[in-house]
């Protein structure tokens, strides 16, 4: 009955998809660079900062010193201790954006490709309205018409985002519909909901893996670029957009304000492209290389 | 071919009108109308008959789904409103700032196909060798860095060591003052241009290396064409076709979406001309901007399916659909 | 590799060329004063604009009857001189005779009819009309002088008049011209063009009544961040900026090559509690709120000490001694004492709103004020929005308490009618009244006697502040930055930048 289903258990179990993701140099530096991320971000949200992130010292604008490991902001606030509130909330954004785009983009597109016919075209069109912008202008509207804060970043960017996971989880669904062990399946009288679940989303599963983690940091990338505009988190809650932000026009008087979450942005997405690649090639050998 | 791309347009139109319903009536969602966005607190100051003027004057006084047709009635005739906070029809506000974000795009493109197909080719050539290693190394670079971090670390590696401000708000158009045009799109092109040509290097690269290992190209090496012509006769030909859709994607990213890069850097265009427009609600500017990006998509999509079958014969769209 | 090394060179030449092509942005020496600032004009009217951004630059060319000087008192702007009657109740203006306006017609006596005819006339939209109400009929018995007659007496019109949202527009342009479009006044300035969001090109008036303007021109940028700003003035390639962001602004203290201009401001920065809702609707609780908050620590966190801290009225000439005021000193054991007396000694949690970056020092304040009222058990909540959601939320009075920075106005009347009368608009914005405090604000009204004035003024002052429907927190200051070359500009409590038209340039 489910010898895709038991197929996919069995490459699960095969020993090793991480130890093979951990073969390929990308993905082991990818997973690496995740861990460090995710590490911080733990502690940031533990409260295990050096000093409490949105606290105001007198010292403003401090080099990095033993103190401030990387120095202070123009409010007097820590740097270091911001850079590890921000992955705290960076990590929340991207984690739950991608788990709500994620879910219902391919549930979506499943569904959509495996009904197939008018209804399939009229939910294709509806995503298209979504795919008429450009992903960082259709987040800033959204954000302005919920409101700026976590929460509404969160909602926006799994906003745009779920459309691409619909088209993604679309296309096997449209094959497999069309497939032997489908129509024998119906045949034998098996609900559809139950095809659905056991035959067509196990197919679609590799190539949304490898959108999970390329989303993620796109999502990454989409809450920096809001929180740039002073759009995404809320000061004074930190993130690293904002903190970017912040240093305009000062970075020449105190360029650790650049450099720091600069940094961490890139290492944070840099992370995720890693690990989308690795995954891309251990999962997928035939996609390899394409971007 | 032709009626394969009337279809395609056809097929945008509810796209569009379904953009145009979503954000006309977003827009008036969010709390704060034209009224307080213009007068701030003052407008507590009005008395009824005041505001009730001023709706008048904004166009509020109707139901917003009245409002929407008319709308939608002006637009199908060419007339997409009047920005209240521009003091100048919507599509002549537009249009002045079109020629800004277009020429920033076209310059981002040029410089990130360069650099892009460079390394790119380079890369499959030398497949494996240090050269490709670097290459692959500025690509993971360029995907991980936001274009808000290139912006900013190049206003300050520019005013620091150059002692060059290259965001001083006195946009000059190209056919004001050419030269000082291009100095001061130049920067912003890097920017945005830098994070494409990554794109750009990954994709030549990879469909280079598809391409080489292909039948015809070790045909016509066989023949004895020499290295060079191989590769940029018939190798770089076929590895163009993904460069184009990416091009055309990357366009129709820059022609709207280049908000925070133009914001950095001080530029009138199309993407910072949509950000304030909604942060004033100026709604038929909104309305018509995001129409108009929305429309620069679907045109730059056609526009790449035409290329498509110029650059690859074998791709024809009589047979299929 | 012929095609490749094609591509290499092509690469060079662009990277030569962008290297050649980027060289210093610098000036030339034309007699234009280029500035710079973070907000643009919202619209070109001046009886319906109240952004400070559009004041800014309407005040340069349109002008109203009287102005004020930098102490704040009134001085003759298209009217010579004014009379009150013994009973304040007609004001009479004689008007300044060979003035024209930018299109060459003759400024006489019909325009300002046209102009206060206009103001009042309610499809008009505009937010000062509500100061001029008391204006009943308007008289020219010649070209060159004006009568108002008014309703009640009203000595705060006056005063209320010396702001360009009362400036004198030609007739003609009220009569069949567009204000978007007819930018047409007496000022020192001429419009020549606006592109909004980029750039504002005024031309000096070389007709103007005065003496001046000195440059020829004045251009106006917008960038849209105040670092960039500054880094802009380092750079040397503006010439003026309006800063608002006092941490950016103190960034010049000490460097010799900028000069930084501060004026202490008439607006004021205040924490308002909304008395209408529960638990503020009781006294103790409100009051128990401004004796734990520590005003110096906010104004020195926030502002880092740039300003003071003051009163209700920020009039330098209505200005009390602190210790004049309830609870000025923060005491938080006589908060926790009324904090008991309310109920409330578990206390209560607050929400706050504050607009984003709108005052720059908005949500330093709340978060200095969230720790200040933790002292006392009231936990607080603070609610950041984008600036219009925030107007909206504010004029709708949908908030328990909210962070602003309210306008000053020259005089107490108009500065406070608007809140505390019986039927001003925005008494439901504040959600507290009382019998004194209407009482003192009629008698303000009509009294001529400046001494008189003080007394009542003091008094309303006073009680207000025991009332604390409102913390009064401090003023700052309004910051312009210059060249050491710019010279005659004088720094105003209102911000005004009307005196460019003194300013000389000598590169």
């Amino acid at each position: 009955m489910s010898s895709i289903a038991n197929s996919l258990d069995v490459r699960a179990k095969e020993p090793g998809l991480f130890r093979r993701l951990l073969r390929s140099r990308s993905g082991a530096v990818g997973i690496l660079l995740i861990t460090f991320y995710l590490v911080v971000g733990l502690l940031g949200a533990l409260g295990l900062t050096p000093f409490p992130p949105t606290e105001q010292h007198p010292e403003r604008l401090q080099e990095p010193d033993s103190t401030y490991i990387m120095g202070t902001d123009l409010h007097g606030r820590d740097i270091a201790s911001r850079i590890m509130d921000g992955a705290t909330n960076s990590l929340r954004v991207a984690l739950l954006s991608v788990a709500l785009a994620g879910t219902a983009g391919t549930l979506i597109g499943t569904f959509s490709g495996y009904v197939g016919g008018l209804l399939d075209n009229v939910i294709m069109r509806i995503m298209d309205v979504f795919f008429a912008f450009p992903a960082i202008l259709l987040a800033l509207l959204v954000v302005v018409v919920l409101g700026p804060g976590l929460t509404n970043t969160t909602l926006a960017i799994a906003i745009v985002y779920m459309p691409i996971f619909a088209r993604v989880a679309r296309g096997p669904a449209l094959a497999v519909r069309e497939m032997e062990f489908v129509t024998a399946a119906r045949c034998i009288g098996i609900p559809h909901w139950r095809i659905l679940l056991l035959h067509v989303l196990p197919n679609t599963l590799a190539p949304l893996i490898v959108q999970v983690s390329l989303a993620l940091s796109w999502s990454l990338l989409t809450e920096a670029g809001l929180s740039f505009l002073g759009l995404g988190t809320r000061p004074p809650q930190a993130s690293w957009g904002v903190m970017l932000s912040e240093s305009r026009g000062i970075s020449e008087i105190a360029p650790w304000l650049m450099i720091y979450p600069g940094l961490a942005i890139m290492l944070g997405v840099l992370g995720f492209n890693l690990l989308g690649d690795g995954l891309r090639d251990t999962l997928d050998p035939r996609l390899r290389g394409r971007r | 071919m032709l009626r394969y791309l009337a279809q395609r347009a056809l097929a945008f139109v509810p796209t569009l009108l379904g953009v145009s319903i979503l954000i006309f009536f977003a827009i008036r969602m969010v709390p704060g109308d034209s009224i307080v966005a213009m007068l701030g607190t003052e407008a507590g100051m009005l008395s009824e008959a005041q505001r009730a003027a001023l709706e008048r004057y904004f166009g509020l006084d109707k139901p917003a789904i009245e409002q929407y047709f008319v709308w939608l009635g002006n637009v199908l005739q060419g007339d997409l409103g009047y920005s209240v906070r521009h003091g100048e029809p919507v599509l002549s506000v537009i249009l002045a700032r079109f020629p800004v974000t277009l020429e920033l795009a076209l310059m981002a493109v040029i410089i990130a196909l360069a650099i892009g197909m460079t390394f790119g080719v380079l890369s499959a050539v030398f497949h494996n060798s240090i050269i490709d290693l670097i290459g692959q190394l500025f690509a993971l670079i360029g995907l991980a860095a936001p274009n808000f971090l290139i912006g900013t670390l190049i206003i300050y590696v520019l005013s620091v060591y150059f002692g060059i401000l290259p965001n001083s708000g006195d946009y000059v158009s190209l056919t004001e003052d050419p030269r000082r045009n291009l100095e001061q799109l130049i920067f912003p092109a890097i920017t945005l241009g830098f994070a494409f040509s990554a794109s750009v290097m990954r994709m030549t690269r990879s469909a280079m290396l598809e391409v080489l290992g292909e039948d015809y190209v070790r045909t016509a090496r066989s023949k004895g064409l020499r290295e060079h012509v191989v590769v940029s006769r018939h190798a770089l030909r076929n590895a163009l076709i993904p460069v184009v859709t990416l091009v055309g994607v990357e366009m129709g990213y820059l022609l709207g979406g280049a908000v925070i890069v133009e914001e950095i850097f001080t530029l009138p265009g199309i993407g910072r001309l949509a950000y304030n427009a909604i942060s004033q609600r100026d709604y038929a500017l909104v309305q018509g901007v995001t129409l108009f990006i929305a429309l620069n998509f679907v045109v730059i999509n056609l526009i790449v399916d035409f290329v498509y079958t110029l650059l690859d014969p074998r791709i024809s769209y009589v047979k299929h659909r | 590799m012929f095609k490749l090394t094609r591509y290499c060179t092509l690469l060079v030449v662009m990277v030569l060329a962008f290297g050649v092509a980027a060289p210093g942005l610098a000036q030339d020496g034309e007699n234009v004063l280029i500035m710079a600032r973070a907000a643009d004009t919202t619209g070109l009217d001046p009886h319906t604009q109240t952004a400070f951004a559009s004041l800014r630059l309407l005040e340069l060319i349109y002008e109203p009857l009287v102005q004020l000087d930098a102490d704040l008192n009134l001085v003759p702007g298209l009217a010579e001189s004014w009379e009150f009657s013994e009973d304040a109740t007609t004001l009479t203006f004689n008007l300044r005779q060979g003035v024209t306006f930018h299109d060459g017609s003759v400024f006489n006596a019909a325009d300002v009819q046209a102009t206060f005819e206009r103001i009042l006339a309610e499809e008009t939209g505009s937010a000062t009309r509500a100061n001029l109400l008391s204006i009943e009929s308007i008289e020219t018995p010649d070209d060159y002088t004006v009568v108002l007659n008014l309703s009640q007496p009203d000595v705060p019109l006056l005063t209320a008049l010396a702001t360009v949202n009362a400036a004198i527009a030609s007739s003609d342009v009220i009569a069949g011209g567009d204000f978007a479009t007819d930018v047409i006044g007496t000022g020192p300035f001429m419009l020549e063009s606006w592109k909004p969001e980029e750039t504002t090109i005024l031309n000096a008036n070389p007709n103007w009544w005065g003496e001046g303007p000195f440059v020829d021109g004045i251009e106006m940028r917008v960038i849209p961040d105040e670092a960039s700003i500054l880094a802009a003035l380092r750079a040397g390639t503006i010439d003026f900026a309006l800063l608002n962001d006092p941490l950016i602004a103190t960034l010049l203290i000490g460097d010799e090559n900028i000069i930084l201009n501060r004026a202490i401001s008439i607006s004021y920065h205040v924490l308002q509690l909304n008395a209408a809702n529960e638990p503020l609707d009781k006294l103790e609780v409100r009051q128990a709120i401004s004796c734990a908050v520590d005003r110096q620590e906010v104004l020195d966190t926030a502002s880092l000490g740039e300003g003071q801290v003051i009163g209700p009225l920020t009039i330098p000439a209505y200005m009390l001694p602190l210790s004049e005021f309830f609870c000025y000193e923060q005491d938080v054991e006589r908060a926790r004492e009324l904090m008991a007396q309310a109920g409330l000694e578990d206390g209560f949690t607050l929400k706050v709103i504050a607009a984003n970056a709108e005052p720059p020092t908005a949500l330093s304040e709340a978060q200095t004020i969230q720790e200040q009222l933790a002292a006392i058990g009231i936990e607080v909540e603070i609610e950041p929005l984008e600036l219009s959601v925030y107007v909206d939320r504010w004029l709708a009075a949908d908030f328990d308490a909210a962070v602003a920075l309210n306008g000053g106005r020259p005089d107490p009347y108009t500065m406070y009618a608007r809140y505390w009368t019986r039927g001003g608009n925005l008494n439901t914005v504040v959600g507290y009244i009382d019998d004194t405090v209407d009482q003192l604000m009629a008698e303000g009204q009509a009294e001529t006697d400046p001494l008189r004035r003080l007394e009542i003024f003091s008094e309303f002052q006073k009680h207000l502040v025991e009332m604390a429907p409102w913390v009064w927190l401090y003023t700052g200051y309004e910051y312009t930055a210059q060249q050491p070359y710019v010279s005659g500009f004088i720094p105003m409590p209102t911000d005004s930048l009307y005196s460019l038209s003194q300013v000389r340039l000598e590169r």
